[in-house]
């Protein structure tokens, strides 16, 4: 059974008394361990898909299960604490806390859980290891370059052990080298740990980094766009 | 706990704005302190005597002075201990700023009546020979280097007489040391009165005092010179009322500036709350649930007004510790100090601040949708 499975996913935007319908009945599997990449040009509802899958937003209609659980039926206290076990989160502009040091920015996803400040600690200095910040923990992010940014960011994604990473354009922000080293430690992720992460992209060399990829254009799948050109 | 650093941090974000923000609430703190604790000072004015004194003044006004001829009929009233007649003077020494309490006494009821005044016995005897002579309480001594034998001269104010006087005896009484007695002979016939403006009268027993001042006034109720016959107590309070309603004013004074420091601290708060949009989006993507994000804000802002309130109450509690208010003021403010349940209906307000001044920034934040707050461009 698929890790993620989206089953007829609608998802419509009220602005005033306009209705913006975004993703027009998706439906897609990610299996566990994938690395996958979503494409498209901008208002095509890749980033309104990772939002859903993540649990940040829910859809107008259809179902989203994740590792067997139904969560487009969850409530907001629900989804808030299962994000807290099951999902990173990577975004483009790090989105760090800039009064708490790395270690701390870390640690924030593992204050929700029962461990104690030792075994708190343990596991944030392991995932800074793993990103490659284990000397620079208590650097405030004003005291980093933007890609040790997105990389304490990685590693606040990861710290938790969650079921799946979701990064919306991870790269975005950062130059050639930055990003590669970013891509580089995101594919680790993925064939190392074993880590399942969906990924939003505009470049095409950073979808390259997945397993595979997957175009939206109009709220639809391309290939749901070329089935529907070609019944017409 | 956990959570601790995460509070301390915030409260910091902004150095600069948490040390306005403390200092000004501090400064209202500090006001609403010193507004209660003058209240209560006034409330609970005390000489030190043994509360075994009424004092009679006119019915009509306390402005209104009584015949001499009162005395005579009170002293026969059952339970009179003694009478002295007092008259309140205005006046001021060289100039106005130097103005402080000056009344009239009959000097040789001091050691019987005014015990609490705590005179040498040389003194008072030497204050009862002098016609001109002047009981002075021991700040006003120490003010204006005063000696005892200085021959001063204190300048009119209500009535047309400027007493010309000898100090002859010092009150050790923290509560009378701003005060100047002179003789109500030397007063009465300087105006060629044979008026005054109130009897004290010291009784038996304290439990009839209810009694004797019924009594008393029922006696003059038919006369040209009704009286009015009140505790110690409850003339010092009348005497403070007749500034106004002061408890009015300082109460409405009070009321105002927790009004608007509820006002200035939500107008802060929004802004720190609305500077943080993005981040508590990002608090609650990770799983931050709603109660969290609102208690962790709501305790940062608390934390805040509880500081301004340290902050306020501590400088109250020094200043009263260490500046005599009585002194500075010569008399006209007690000594201040501050009461344990001040502080603690100050920390009342703070808390409540804090509350309704975060509650909608707080409410804001935790009713945040993820989406819109990681959409936000701060």
């Amino acid at each position: 059974m698929a890790l993620v499975q989206i089953d007829n996913v609608r998802k419509i935007y009220r602005r005033d008394a306009f209705e913006v319908p975004v993703l027009n009945g998706i439906t897609l599997d990610v299996p566990r361990g994938d690395f996958l990449a979503l494409m498209g040009p901008s208002g095509s509802g890749k980033t309104t898909l990772l939002n859903l899958i993540a649990g940040i937003d829910r859809p107008t209609g259809g179902r989203i299960t994740v590792d067997g659980r139904e969560i487009s039926r969850f409530n907001e206290s629900a989804l808030a604490s299962w994000r807290a076990r099951h999902v990173g989160f990577i975004f483009q502009l790090y989105n760090l806390i800039p009064v708490l040091n790395a270690f701390e920015n870390v640690e924030l996803p593992l204050l929700l859980t029962k461990l104690s400040k030792k075994q708190r600690r343990q596991h944030v200095e392991a995932a800074l290891n793993i990103v490659g910040l284990g000397d620079r923990m208590f650097h405030y992010p004003r005291q980093l370059s933007g890609g040790q940014e997105q990389r304490v960011a990685i590693a606040r994604a990861v710290v938790t052990d969650p079921t799946i990473i979701v990064a919306d354009e991870p790269t975005g922000d950062l130059d050639a080298k930055n990003a590669q080293e970013t891509l580089d430690l995101l594919q680790q992720l993925n064939q190392e740990f074993e880590k399942t992460i969906v990924m939003v992209t505009h470049d095409p060399k950073a979808a390259q980094h997945a397993k595979r990829t997957l175009h939206l254009e109009k709220g639809l799948l391309v290939e749901s766009v070329e089935e529907q050109a070609a019944e017409a | 706990m956990k959570f601790a650093t995460l509070v301390r941090r915030n409260l910091f974000r902004n150095k600069l704005r948490s040390f306005l923000m403390i200092v000004l609430m501090g400064a209202i703190f500090f006001l609403i302190a010193a507004l209660i604790q003058i209240l209560n000072a006034f409330d609970n004015f005390d000489t030190g005597g043994a509360g075994d004194r009424l004092v009679v003044q006119s019915a009509f006004s306390l402005a209104t002075m009584l015949p001499y001829a009162h005395e005579q009929k009170l002293r026969q009233v059952p339970g009179v201990v003694d009478v002295s007649k007092s008259q309140w003077l205005g006046g001021y020494y060289k100039e106005r700023r130097n103005t402080f309490a000056i009344l009239t006494l009959d000097p040789n009821k001091v050691p019987t009546m005014f015990p609490e005044m705590n005179v040498e016995p040389q003194q008072i005897a030497d204050f009862v020979r002098d016609r001109q002579g002047a009981l002075v309480g021991q700040d006003l001594m120490e003010r204006f280097h005063w000696k005892i034998g200085d021959r001063i001269t204190l300048h009119r104010e209500i009535f047309p007489f400027d007493p010309e006087l000898t100090i002859r005896a010092v009150i050790h009484n923290s509560v009378l040391a701003s005060v100047v007695y002179l003789h109500q002979e030397y007063f009465n016939e300087a105006l060629k009165w044979n008026r005054v403006g109130t009897f004290w009268v010291k009784v038996r027993d304290r439990n009839e005092m209810p009694a004797i001042s019924q009594q008393i006034d029922a006696m003059f109720k038919n006369s040209e010179d009704p009286t009015e016959t009140f505790t110690e107590k409850e003339f010092n309070r009348q005497f403070m009322n007749m500034m106004g309603n002061v408890k009015l004013l300082f109460g409405t004074i009070s009321l105002c500036s927790i009004f608007m420091i509820v006002l200035l601290a939500a107008i802060t708060m929004s802004m720190a709350a609305r500077e943080r949009v993005t981040e508590v989006a990002v608090l609650k993507a990770i799983g931050f649930g709603r109660g969290l994000i609102l208690g962790l804000m709501l305790s940062e802002f608390v934390i805040t007004t509880l500081a301004g309130w340290a902050a306020g109450i501590g400088f109250a509690a020094f200043l009263f510790r260490a500046v005599d208010m009585a002194k500075l003021t010569m008399g006209f403010l007690p000594r201040l100090h501050l009461a344990g349940s001040t502080a603690a209906l100050c920390a009342a307000a703070a808390v409540f601040v804090g509350l309704v001044a975060g509650g909608l920034p707080s409410m804001k934040s935790a009713n945040l949708h993820v989406v819109d707050g990681l959409r936000k461009v701060v």
